[in-house]
């Protein structure tokens, strides 16, 4: 009998991917960990990853190859989202708050889902394709000729926070604050953010300050109801009921870390590989809108900004051929799966040009796909068409990196732009 | 051929109506609705584009 087939062998993988070290290593660095799990038979078992919670968890299952993770987002009822999605052990009522229907099956997940699906569904997201080319157009004029900057500050930030903040209708004077207190919410595990001691404090305190901003937000909507999302989001009913605060609270702090950071991210690590590809820059901007369609895949693949997300199995079962019981958790590296080299020809290449792309960068499929994907691909259209056609070639300094085992972050990107 | 969606699967992510937005259009409601079920065959391949590229699998294609 192999290891893999056993049902009571488990032991922990020789290759570590719980501390602190191993996710302080560069990406291409920590695919080579990857590379190697995603050769080896069946899944590996590891320890748990660092907390900053008192809560014990066994482990996790690493789940590196595409076809794995799309086959367990696929079916949330044996691979549930209920019991938490963090991967770093963190208790359910904290992550309810944090990730509200993220944590949640269908048909919960469905109901919820719905009252705000509409704002994103492709017609809707065409229809505010003048705001976002206006705030493009701005952001970019305040570039040219800009000199040295931070371009993660000065560029990739900006039109994300325009765009999302503009969608729920928070005040232009709140706008830079609500998009800092959900950059720092999934920044904690770098020490810039935040100390080993104070990481559990301020995690739930960024929390409550983006809680109470859309609170606040819900009051002023249902007095002076407008059009945008938080106005749909205090007229929805869920089995005949308003939403509570709580609810609307946690609306809120999803919203505007799911629909910053990852703009955001994929734009810094895009623009990095087009100045370290020059040709693949050239061969984009020479055709541009026939070519930035499939040029975006490329984009996400190649910045996965959302490292990975855990589910819990409900019963017994097999994956890959390995056996995992009911309560295992699983850890989805959708970082792995961008790699992986059974789908993905040279997957360390950035190619434009690649073609099927069937990458997990919006997730693995199934009910948790990303519902912001259309918005983020128009924002990444419009702002790069901007960029590529206005700028001339950006010249940059070495990326700043930020520690996480969830987002793959750049803080600070120096540039010098003519 | 046919072109139909299971709207127990459908979770409006409108990747079908990027592919052909004559065809597909998500709903206010995060369904899909299909404009014509009936596809004719030159139209073969984007039909199943979208069937491949949908995340939920809730479409398919039936000759």
């Amino acid at each position: 009998m192999t290891l893999a087939s056993s049902p009571r062998v488990r032991e922990y993988s020789p290759h570590d991917l719980s501390t602190r070290r191993f996710w302080s290593q560069p990406f291409e660095a920590r695919d080579e960990t990857f590379a190697a799990l995603r050769a080896a038979d069946g899944l590996s078992w590891h320890h748990p990853m660092p907390t900053m919670f008192p809560m014990e968890e066994p482990g996790f299952w690493a789940l590196t190859r595409r076809a794995d993770i799309a086959y367990v987002s696929q079916h949330p009822e044996l691979f549930t989202s209920a019991r938490g999605i963090a991967l770093d052990p963190m208790p359910f009522e904290v992550q309810q708050i944090a990730t509200f229907f993220l944590a949640m099956d269908p048909p919960q997940h469905t109901t919820y889902r719905r009252l705000i699906s509409s704002a994103f569904t492709p017609r809707n997201v065409h229809r505010i394709g003048e705001q976002i080319q206006k705030n493009a157009v701005a952001v970019v004029d305040d570039l040219v000729g800009a000199g040295d900057v931070d371009f993660v500050a000065a560029c990739s930030s900006r039109l994300p926070m325009l765009t999302i903040t503009e969608m729920l209708g928070v005040a232009p004077s709140q706008r830079e604050a609500v998009a800092k207190a959900a950059e720092k919410l999934f920044s904690m595990s770098d020490d810039e953010y935040s100390s080993l001691e104070e990481r559990a404090h301020n995690t739930i305190n960024e929390m409550m300050l983006l809680s109470n901003t859309g609170i606040e937000l819900a009051k002023y909507r249902r007095s002076h109801p407008g059009d945008d999302l938080m106005t749909s989001i205090v007229n929805a009913e869920v089995d005949g009921h308003r939403l509570t605060d709580e609810e609307i609270g946690a609306f809120l702090i999803l919203l505007s870390s799911a629909g910053n950071d990852t703009t955001k991210q994929t734009t810094s690590h895009a623009m990095l590989a087009l100045a370290n590809n020059p040709a693949q820059r050239d061969w984009l901007a020479q055709d541009f809108e026939s070519r930035i369609g499939p040029a975006i895949e490329e984009f996400v693949r190649w910045s996965s900004p959302v490292l990975q997300f855990a589910r819990f199995v409900t019963e017994d079962s097999e994956i890959a051929g390995q056996q995992i019981k009911a309560g295992d958790k699983l850890g989805l590296f959708y970082c792995s799966a961008n790699r992986d080299e059974t789908v993905f020809d040279e997957p360390h290449a950035f190619n434009l040009q690649r073609s099927p792309n069937p990458h997990l960068g919006f997730g693995g499929g199934g009910p948790h796909f990303c519902l912001g994907n259309q918005l983020a691909k128009a924002e990444l259209r419009t702002l790069f068409r901007e960029l590529l056609t206005r700028l001339q070639p950006i010249e940059f300094g070495e990326p700043d990196l930020l520690l996480s085992n969830f987002v793959h972050g750049i803080k600070r990107l120096p540039a010098h732009i003519r | 051929m046919r072109v139909e969606v299971d709207l127990d699967k459908c979770t409006g992510h409108g990747i079908c109506e990027s592919i052909a937005d004559d065809v597909f259009e998500v709903q206010d409601d995060g369904t899909v609705l299909i404009r014509e079920n009936e596809r004719p065959d030159a139209d073969r391949e984007r039909m199943q584009q979208a069937v491949t590229q949908c995340p939920a699998a809730a479409l398919r294609l039936i000759d």
